[in-house]
């Protein structure tokens, strides 16, 4: 009687110790169907001739709709069918993207799921506080009546979420040695990240953030298709000159408690502010 | 195989031409086979430091021209077997030298020597370029202040970036930092930079700090280079940065500048 207790513990232990599952991400690839319209004979003709021509490539492959210009799929479509359609051709719609919300509530009825266009988003949009305005290129804007409705925040919230994905391998520059006087790093498609020291009179520009995990004593100039919210961070500041969105500082304007700290560089208000990092 | 070592600096007057001297004749010292080539056409400074100026014949330009063979352009130190001198020549300019020559000269004295040292001109223009274009190893020389430390360091950028290694994706040029004209009480007072706040800028290991000294302006003047002059401190310091160079460890002393008592500085006019 007093035995069994302790087994079944040291049983439960055991158990604790090997997880039941573990969460992995990882990347697929899926097909997008730019769907021109509703979808007809004309459409399926034209599925089942892409899938004759190449069986191999589009088997269990996961599919998904894009609804931007679609416009006469409405609320009542039945993606039911066509899902079941599809998959008779051995094709498995997964999702759909640049729905309207009718669209997605319909398609979210049918099984599907919304997912966000993570390729069309530029970098620009993945900050949590990017208001997307009208110079943002990114595609995930919809009508702008629609911004005014409370309920398409949650897709632009998940697009902004989802966006680094889409640009987290290649677009960021990583440079491992000192950048050295009357040398110019950019990084025109993303951050800048320098592992080591950047001398007096090297440049580093980004079109995003720059990091630096060294001293910064030539010039960073972050943001400069005109993103404003671009950063600056640094370990230790001792830059001839700092910019964000084509607002600099030079060296002069620069708090001298600030100098050789740990500081980011940020815009707010139109006006540059240098802050230590804590 | 033969290591093509360049002295280099970006900046003029912090004492390149004294360093290959001192270098050249240091690893001569210790057995090396070592020649010193003058890439400074035009100026021709090398072979007066190194005082063989009177036994130029013909020099690293006609070598490159084919005018003459390397072997009737180079000079034997008189005081080191193992030293030779590539001289270069003052009447014509850097549009003289071409890749395509440097290279043919440097792969000929690769067979023959341990060393080849090749002096830069001031600059980051043509005859520096291809001063360090063909170097496996570079000694870059600073003086501690500002604007030589920041020729130092643009000079670093084109060895990683503008050299036949970077170029093939060799591997970077190995830089060593050579602080010369250090004085340490003017460090003291901050009139001058400190080794470290130098090598935090550069970050590049440490090859030697040779003290100012009117030793080394004497030597150069009498065309002795200043290794030879075993008591004096640079002289020292620079047979120390030799032996860094050939891969031993050792310790890093900061030497002072020499001050001379009143007899001295007397008897120093008749010596």
């Amino acid at each position: 009687m007093n035995s069994s207790p302790r087994v079944e513990a040291s049983d439960n232990a055991q158990r604790a110790n090997v997880a039941p599952f573990q969460v992995r991400g990882r990347f697929f690839t899926a097909i997008v169907l730019q769907m021109a319209r509703a979808p007809d004979t004309a459409f399926f003709d034209a599925i089942d001739t892409m899938l004759s021509q190449t069986p191999h490539f589009y088997a269990n492959a996961p599919f998904v709709l894009d609804l931007d210009q679609a416009e006469d799929i409405g609320p009542s479509f039945d993606f039911i069918g066509l899902a079941r359609e599809m998959r008779n051709r051995k094709v498995t719609l997964i999702g759909v993207q640049n729905g309207t919300i009718e669209q997605n509530k319909a398609a979210l009825h049918a099984g599907l799921i919304t997912l966000p266009s993570g390729t069309d988003v530029l970098p620009d949009s993945r900050r949590h506080n990017a208001v997307p305005t009208g110079d943002d290129k990114s595609k995930p804007v919809r009508p702008t009546n629609e911004n005014k409705n409370q309920g398409e925040s949650a897709p632009i919230e998940s697009r902004i979420r989802s966006a680094p994905s889409a640009y987290s391998s290649g677009t960021a520059l990583l440079v491992t040695e000192p950048v050295r006087s009357g040398q110019q790093v950019f990084a025109e498609r993303g951050d800048l990240v320098v592992v080591a020291s950047v001398s007096p009179g090297a440049e580093l520009i980004a079109r995003g953030n720059i990091h630096v995990y060294g001293a910064l004593r030539g010039r960073a100039l972050a943001g400069v298709h005109g993103d404003n919210a671009a950063r600056i961070f640094c370990e230790a500041l001792d830059a001839e000159l700092i910019a964000i969105a084509g607002l600099y500082k030079l060296s002069d304007a620069i708090d001298p408690s600030l100098r050789r700290q740990r500081v980011q560089v940020y815009l707010d208000d139109g006006t540059l502010h240098v802050e230590p990092l804590k | 195989m033969a290591k093509v070592i360049v002295i280099t600096s970006g900046k003029g007057g912090v004492g390149k031409t004294t360093s290959t001297a001192a270098l050249g004749a240091g690893l001569a010292l210790r057995g090396k086979k070592t020649v010193v080539i003058d890439f400074d056409v035009g100026l021709r400074n090398l072979d007066m430091v190194m005082g063989c100026e009177r036994r130029v014949v013909f020099d690293f330009i006609n070598v490159i021209q084919g005018d003459a063979k390397l072997k009737q352009a180079l000079i034997v130190d008189r005081r080191l077997d193992n030293l030779s001198i590539l001289p270069t020549s003052q009447t014509r300019d850097k549009d003289a030298l071409t890749r395509e020559g440097v290279e043919k000269v440097i792969n000929e004295l690769r067979s023959d020597f341990d060393y080849i040292l090749c002096d830069s001109p001031a600059g980051i223009e043509r005859g520096a370029h291809l001063a360090m274009y063909f170097a496996d190893e570079a000694v870059v020389v600073t003086n501690p202040e500002v604007s030589s430390v920041r020729d130092s360091d643009r000079v670093l950028g084109l060895l990683s970036s503008k050299t036949r290694r970077a170029e093939k994706g060799e591997g970077a040029v190995k830089a060593h930092l050579l602080l010369t004209r250090y004085d340490p009480l003017r460090v003291a007072k901050g009139e001058m930079l400190k080794v470290e706040d130098v090598l935090e800028i550069l970050s590049i290991p440490l090859l030697g700090i040779v003290p100012e000294s009117p030793t080394v302006l004497s030597a150069s003047n009498v065309g002795t280079p200043v290794v030879l002059n075993q008591g004096s401190n640079a002289g020292a310091a620079y047979a120390d940065a030799v032996s860094r160079l050939m891969g031993e460890q050792t310790e890093m002393r900061v030497l002072g500048p020499e001050r001379r008592g009143l007899l001295q500085r007397l008897l120093w006019r008749t010596a």
